[in-house]
């Protein structure tokens, strides 16, 4: 397959790396020259310097000829613009579009581009994955995408004491990940005892911060 | 007429004090608060900090009850995003949505936006002084 | 005494020089140093021509114009090597840029030096090495040699 990436950023990097190792024709898009000139000495000639939101760049790219167009940039409203003219004016059988704030999810799947990834939705994955081995410092970056790792210690009193997990009402978009008692640290299922003492180590929305504390903090 | 201006560049704010002073309701996003130094003394609209792209802050705007939208940014991208969002999400009656980029804005006509380019109606203006001077 | 197995020395490689062609006056100069090299050195001359295939076309799209226009210039080149009784291999490229194309070349054949020439141009008024000489230069896993035209002749 023939891929365009629009985005030459960490994610534009790592994805295009990846695809040429499965043996796909990348290129990649990039604006700032000396990304476009580190991602040339690291994967061999495979970026072209310029503006993907940029018709003539994207018709010099061959994106008429493109199977799929990758649009990774940090802007929503870049990624947006780079599927919808590569759809609209190179016909470009597939695009998919990284969207930076999820609120922004809908409205692309409205105007027509086929796939969305929300980093958001990513990263939480990645955090399930990843917080059992890995220290908390990594996740300090969450604020920008309105959420927060909360660490809470289980209160005497608190709603959530010596419940089930799947007892206990989160809020939405809300995980716990990872809870340290008595006896270290474990990834908790449904039927993990929520105890007193307990650290609870959650993944929440902004918002959401206040509703979360309340089942562990104490009711008095 | 109530209107949503995202912008309050040099185009944002003196459409924003017109509109005023026309008598409409004006309400101007722009996301650095220091631009709203542009709106003349007695500007009787409202400023809102915040980014137009951003559904909730254009909620907050008044987006829901506004006859019409004006995306008047510096980025084509920026703008050619708050229009479809207020278009398709918000069915805004009216959008007018300004790009400079040529090829962008020929392509997002097709797309039904309402545009405008700078870069076409300054360049033609100046075509045509020059071809009828005073 | 009959050569053992064990300690015969090993056999030096051959010593390659590697000359990518550009189509203008300066290959001949190239060629003709790289041929004088391979004579003392006992080496093998290899001109390489690469096309560049823009990215709206596939990697191995047919440009007959352009394998005619390389076909010719290697021909030249091994035309200049029977006159200088040096045989010139030649081969016919494509890829995305010239630069990484000669520099994978270089890897692939073990190559020991690149002699290129460089019509002296200039870009926005100021002298400019062009796009491949500066990722040869960089790049290239052996010496290079670059033959610089001098200003007059590019005019």
């Amino acid at each position: 397959m023939y891929i365009i990436l629009v985005g030459g950023g960490k994610v534009g990097f790592h994805l295009a790396r990846a695809l040429l190792s499965e043996g796909h024709e990348v290129l990649v898009i990039e604006r700032d020259r000396r990304k476009c000139v580190s991602i040339n000495d690291e994967l061999g000639s495979v970026v072209l310097q310029g503006d993907g939101c940029e018709a003539a760049i994207l018709a010099e790219a061959g994106a008429s000829r493109a199977d799929l167009v990758i649009a990774v940039t940090g802007g929503d409203e870049d990624n947006l613009v780079v599927c919808q003219l590569a759809k609209g004016k190179f016909h470009t059988p597939r695009t998919i579009a990284r969207i930076n704030n999820p609120k922004n999810e809908s409205i692309f799947k409205k105007l027509g581009i086929d796939d969305t990834i929300s980093s958001t939705q990513v990263i939480m994955e990645r955090i399930q994955a990843e917080i059992p081995s890995h220290p908390l410092l990594h996740l300090a970056s969450l604020g920008s995408y309105g959420l927060e790792l909360v660490n809470l210690s289980v209160a005497e009193g608190a709603a959530a004491a010596g419940h089930k997990l799947r007892d206990i009402s989160l809020p939405p978009q809300t995980v716990v990940s990872l809870i340290i008692g008595a006896d270290g640290p474990r990834v908790p299922t449904g039927d993990t005892l929520i105890q007193i003492g307990d650290e609870v180590i959650a993944v929440t929305r902004v918002e959401s911060e206040d509703a979360l504390r309340a089942q562990f903090a104490s009711q008095h | 007429m109530r209107v949503v201006i995202m912008g309050c560049g040099r185009v944002g704010s003196t459409l924003a004090a017109n509109l005023d002073q026309g008598g409409h309701e004006v309400t101007i996003v722009d996301l650095d608060s220091s631009q709203f130094r542009r709106l003349p003394a007695g500007f009787g609209g409202r400023s809102l900090v915040g980014n137009g792209i951003d559904q909730d802050v254009l909620r907050r705007a008044g987006i829901e009850e506004a006859d019409a939208f004006v995306a008047v940014t510096q980025g084509d991208n920026h703008n050619v995003l708050a229009s479809q969002i207020a278009k398709h999400v918000f069915s805004v009656h009216n959008v007018i949505c300004r790009m400079y980029d040529l090829v962008r804005e020929e392509f997002y006509q097709d797309l039904g936006l309402t545009t405008i380019s700078p870069t076409k109606v300054i360049s033609g203006m100046i075509g045509d002084m020059l071809h009828h001077p005073e | 005494m009959p050569p053992s197995l064990f300690n015969r020395t090993p056999q030096p490689p051959t010593y390659r020089i590697l000359v990518p062609l550009g189509g203008n006056p300066s290959d001949e100069v190239a060629l003709r140093l790289a041929c004088d090299i391979a004579k003392k050195e006992k080496g093998r001359v290899q001109a390489v021509y690469v096309i560049e295939v823009r990215r709206t076309q596939a990697l191995d799209a047919e440009l007959p114009p352009e394998l005619e226009q390389g076909e010719v210039i290697l021909r030249e080149a091994e035309a200049l090597g029977s006159q200088l009784q040096t045989e010139i291999d030649t081969e016919l490229l494509q890829a995305r840029e010239v630069g990484p194309a000669v520099v994978d070349e270089a890897c692939d054949r073990g190559v020991q030096l690149i002699v290129m020439g460089l019509p002296y141009k200039r870009k926005f008024g100021d002298f400019s090495l062009g796009r491949s000489a500066p990722y040869i230069l960089k790049h290239a896993p052996c010496r290079v040699w670059i033959l610089r035209e001098p200003p007059a002749a590019a005019e």
